[in-house]
């Protein structure tokens, strides 16, 4: 990663001209950037590498399509410039190919007002670029600050029936920024009374901007003004403002972008759900081997408190759903005792679903761990001071970004967040319990051990499934499973938030969630299912199942439920489609394992009055009212 | 190091990159005129040339020039302005 170093330095320098190399012979070759090059342009803090970066990305023309594409417009009040480029860059590292779309030059408000932005149709994303000319007034009365204040709030007003007009008309999500104010304001303004009134209307301002974020499900804030205040170089170059209506400088438009790069992979669910960790001079400072653990540096001055820091952030990502493993070359019981005795430790044994320690290679214990974890090794991240094992891990398993435990130990904190590899939309109740049911999976798979058969396991395991429309509560938690299931997906379409609650709300469709709980525990929504109802037939337009619970005869529960309500209904055939992705092929066969019939390529149907699906018998099917079946 | 060629390696290697022309092509041609050269790449190629070599151009100064050794001079004249104070 780069993020944190100066764009001056050799290393920087050289990684940049590797990025660029490699970008030049994508184009030549036509094929997408591979998995290095996007994290090295998610992790880039150099502006003009990145401008050149977005260019060469401009003419690229790949042959195949594995990269999702998505559809970018930028909608801005002042000159979109190097940002266009910028963002292009950056967003091809959140994992997509991205298509960006500048508006034309003032044309923010009817472009926001009608929905109509530069591409044909709704774009996925709608980017804004806004400067202060937009709320300040083009001329203001130096002695009456108040005249001021309340111009700025007619303006928020003004935006805020702009944006809704826009929500009203479209689908696409909308990623909108504060605004930092000029120095130049306030600084014209000589009466501290007025300077601080003035100041706080637009923090007022800003705070209203991201309140927008709160109010709209199809709104993205990002706190532009605060990340600048903790960003290294200008903000502003007032030459390019004054000359080509450019306010920002292009770090700062980069910094504006990167963080669009994180809101696209929150959206598209493209982030990572696994964090791989080592022990010495990562979560600790020495090598507990040869220091022992009352040598080891954590908690108390520094550096110790730098490495208690990491691990009570650490300790933050796993309350919000982020599974924890460790993959360390040590003993195990000398590791053990250390993590589970030493008392500045935040970290205890219990907080990782997978101890990986031993002296194997790395890549194979993080391939063991994605396989134990049932999760593809591509949703994890992996932080190692070692160079050795960090170019080892990324050279066998390149969808892995790696994150630089090296050098100073006051930066660690600010290595494994600045990137932002976790991102999700909203926390749901399942994220902040998923370590806990990690733990009880990781019994589960002990307890599978003791019987002869595959079903005298899943009869002893009690599974009790419920599949209920969605309510306004269970909505987010099956638009985010929509959008980060890759293996049980049957047709590829991610339905987002505001297209579930929009077929949710419509008497032609019915939007369920599906929800498992065993002995060991309630696992919580794990699934989603859209479908269509016609009169006759009712077609299945996507189901999703969390990796997590397959193997159990669950989505063969599902549809058997749905054949039940479906015959009730008095419809006589379910359709059911699938569309390979490359990534769920283990949901190739469903459709024809649930006795349906081929008619088409992909297309399948079931004859409700000639036959039926059974809900497998160790599965208890729960109604919402409480009956069980 | 040479830094007088230095710099107009690093001005060729920009026009090139913003005008998307060969280097050998604005040899050929010097004036900025006959290249893509709109208001919106000149300062492209002003944010690049500054940002890459650490000085602030002269914003009058750069909109008089008319050719790619003019671009050179100027930008050489910057450096070495900067350069002053510490040597």
């Amino acid at each position: 990663m780069t993020g944190d170093a100066s764009p001056l330095t050799a290393g920087a320098l050289s990684a940049g001209q590797a990025l660029l190399d490699e970008l030049r012979s994508a184009v030549t070759d036509r094929r997408e950037p591979g998995p290095a090059a996007r994290h090295a342009l998610a992790g880039m803090a150099d502006p003009v590498v990145m401008h050149k970066a977005g260019r060469l990305l401009a003419r690229l023309e790949p042959r195949g399509e594995s990269l999702p594409r998505v559809r970018v417009a930028i909608a801005a009040t002042c000159t979109i410039g190097a940002y266009e480029n910028l963002l292009r860059a950056a967003v091809t590292g959140a994992g997509v190919l991205p298509v960006i779309e500048p508006g034309a030059y003032a044309s923010f408000e009817m472009s926001l007002a009608t929905a109509g932005f530069a591409g044909h149709g709704d774009p996925d994303i709608v980017a804004l670029l806004i400067d202060e000319s937009y709320f300040l007034p083009r001329d203001w009365d130096g002695g009456d600050a108040a005249a001021l204040v309340r111009y700025l709030q007619t303006r928020l007003a003004a935006f805020r029936s702009l944006l809704a007009s826009c929500l009203a008309r479209s689908q696409a999500t909308l990623v909108l920024h504060t605004v930092p104010i000029p120095n130049e304001v306030l600084d014209t303004l000589i009466s501290w009374r007025g300077r601080a009134s003035v100041a706080q209307a637009w923090h007022q301002l800003n705070a209203g901007l991201l309140g927008l974020a709160e109010e709209h499900r199809q709104v993205m804030g990002i706190d532009f003004a605060a990340r600048l205040a903790d960003a290294a170089f200008p903000a502003r170059d007032e030459r390019m403002r004054q000359y080509g209506d450019m306010p920002y400088t292009d770090g700062a438009l980069l910094l504006l972008a990167q963080q669009v790069r994180r809101a696209v992979q929150a959206k598209r669910g493209l982030s990572r759900k696994v964090l791989a960790l080592d022990l010495d001079n990562t979560l600790w400072g020495g090598v507990v081997g040869e220091a022992g653990g009352a040598g080891l540096e954590i908690g108390g001055l520094y550096p110790g408190n730098c490495y208690l820091a990491l691990q009570r952030t650490v300790r933050r990502l796993r309350e919000q759903g982020v599974i924890l493993v460790l993959a360390s070359k040590n003993d195990p019981e000398v590791a053990e005792r250390v993590l589970a005795e030493h008392p500045e430790v935040v970290l205890r044994p219990g907080a990782f679903s997978v101890r990986a320690v031993n002296w194997s290679a790395k890549a194979e214990n993080i391939r063991q761990a994605a396989r134990s974890l049932n999760l593809a090794t591509g949703s994890f991240a992996f932080m190692d001071d070692s160079d050795v094992e960090r170019f080892a891990v990324s050279s066998e398993l390149p969808d892995i970004p790696v994150i630089s435990a090296a050098g100073e130990p006051a930066y660690l904190v600010r290595s494994l967040v600045q990137p932002g590899w976790f991102d999700v939309m909203t926390l749901t109740d399942t994220d902040r319990q998923r370590a806990d049911l990690y733990r009880a999976r990781a019994e589960r798979s002990e307890f599978e051990t003791g019987f002869g058969t595959p079903e005298k396991y899943l009869r002893a395991l009690g599974l009790r499934l419920e599949v209920a429309p969605v309510t306004e509560y269970t909505l987010v938690r099956v638009a985010q499973l929509a959008a980060r299931t890759n293996q049980f997906n049957l047709t590829g379409i991610r339905f987002d938030e505001t297209a579930t609650a929009g077929l949710n709300d419509n008497g032609d469709y019915l939007v369920g969630s599906i929800s498992v709980a065993d002995r060991f525990g309630d696992e919580g929504i794990v699934g989603g299912l859209w479908v269509q109802l016609g009169r006759r037939s009712w077609t299945v337009l996507n189901m999703v199942l969390s990796c997590r619970v397959l193997g159990r005869g669950i989505e063969l529960g599902v549809v058997g439920w749905l054949a039940r309500r479906a015959r009730s209904a008095g419809v006589t055939a379910l359709n059911g489609r699938y569309v390979p992705s490359g990534r769920n092929r283990v949901s190739a066969g469903f459709w024809e394992n649930a006795g349906f019939t081929s008619t088409a390529d992909g297309e399948f149907t079931l004859d409700l009055e000639k036959s039926t699906v059974d809900v497998p018998e160790w599965i208890t099917l729960r109604e919402r009212d409480g009956q069980s079946t | 190091m040479n830094n007088e060629s230095k710099i107009g390696d690093v001005v060729l290697d920009a026009l090139s990159d913003v005008l998307q022309e060969p280097v050998g092509g604005l040899a050929a041609e010097p004036a900025l005129a006959a290249h893509a050269w709109t208001s919106l790449a000149s300062l492209e190629v002003l944010a690049q040339l500054e940002n890459e070599l650490g000085i602030v151009l002269d914003l009058r100064a750069f909109n008089a020039v008319r050719t790619v050794d003019a671009l050179i001079e100027l930008v050489r004249a910057t450096a070495n302005a900067a350069e002053m104070p510490a040597s």
